[in-house]
């Protein structure tokens, strides 16, 4: 008896009609929205959700460099802080003793690596600084002066694209 | 007749259209462009620091010489000025210029914009700026102005821009 009942349901069951062009629809937007925001080289810098990087009609691309990043309260080299800021200023970095400084330190010792790859024919590398927009050029100067002196003269500035 | 009835009452009806044939292709679509999706675009901009280098011997043509231009930037102004190896100094201070901000404005790099336009017309040769910010200025006003430097209405104007300290 129970057995005819589920067959006399099964008979009237109809699926359910799935409305599928308004999912459509929305698939389509979102196509869309990623294809322009599409780049076949993304982007792997970690940086502080606090780094407000200046915008800029800048339309270089990076190459592969030196990640320099000079935020609001920390000086980091490679994904490695090497200095915290405070006030205003990079904690343990002497304007007047720069060759003393670890941020000096580092630098060079990737200039004497770099040195030794050269002779085996790869490209010079640049220091790319990630600076805050809201730092003083005073402090930005100290790590560029820095920079230099470890054999890094030319280098470039991270700016998001405007 | 009958076959006009029934072509009628064919034409009527809704066609389906099968999406989801469709649909599966953009669910795979989306996962890959979501993948290399990239919300912020990083861009560069090239400079370096002031390095001795030897001068040139020849003299050039009026065409040819190349001027370096000097913009001083400070709390309240931007000082314009250009210098040369081949041209009188006192030729060039007629170039000399001081572009003054507002106070609680923002500067006004559109002046500075149209008198770089005209040294740039008058030295078409020229390539080189230097950028020489006071301490306290803001790391975003160097951009803005660096920007300002380089290009004006997509036209390259000082491409190599050079960052320095106030010496002294």
């Amino acid at each position: 008896m129970a057995l005819g009942k589920m067959k006399r349901h099964s008979k009237q069951f109809v699926p359910p009609k799935l409305h599928i062009t308004s999912m459509m629809d929305m698939f389509t937007i979102i196509l869309i929205f990623l294809l322009f925001s599409f780049s076949n080289k993304p982007e792997t810098i970690n940086i502080d959700k606090n780094l407000k990087l200046p915008e800029s009609i800048a339309k270089l691309d990076r190459k592969e460099s030196i990640k320099l990043v000079l935020s609001l309260t920390n000086l980091t080299l490679e994904d490695e802080v090497i200095a915290s800021v405070k006030d205003g200023k990079i904690v343990g970095l002497d304007p007047h003793k720069l060759k003393e400084s670890n941020i000096y330190q580092k630098l060079k010792v990737y200039r004497e690596e770099e040195i030794e790859s050269e002779d085996e024919g790869e490209a010079r590398k640049h220091v790319i600084f990630l600076c805050d927009k809201r730092l003083s050029f005073k402090i930005i100067n100290t790590v560029i002066k820095a920079a230099a002196m470890a054999g890094y003269p030319n280098f470039q500035f991270a700016v998001l694209k405007k | 007749m009958s076959k006009l009835r029934q072509y009628r009452r064919k034409s009527s009806e809704e066609i389906e259209i099968d999406l989801v044939p469709i649909m599966n292709m953009f669910l795979v679509l989306i996962p890959f462009l979501l993948m290399s999706a990239c919300f912020f675009h990083l861009k560069v901009i090239n400079t370096s620091i002031p390095v001795l280098s030897e001068a040139a011997t020849d003299a050039p043509k009026e065409k040819d010489v190349k001027v370096t231009v000097i913009v001083e930037i400070d709390k309240n102004s931007i000082h314009l000025s250009t210098v040369s190896d081949s041209i009188a100094q006192e030729k060039l201070d007629r170039w000399s210029t001081e572009v003054k901000k507002k106070q609680n404005e923002e500067y006004p790099l559109d002046n500075v914009s149209k008198h770089l336009e005209r040294i740039k017309e008058r030295y078409p040769a020229s390539t080189t700026l230097i950028i020489i910010p006071e301490e306290s200025v803001i790391y975003d006003t160097i951009i803005q102005t660096m920007d300002v430097a380089r290009y004006s209405k997509g036209v390259p104007l000082f491409p190599n821009v050079v960052l320095s300290g106030k010496v002294g």
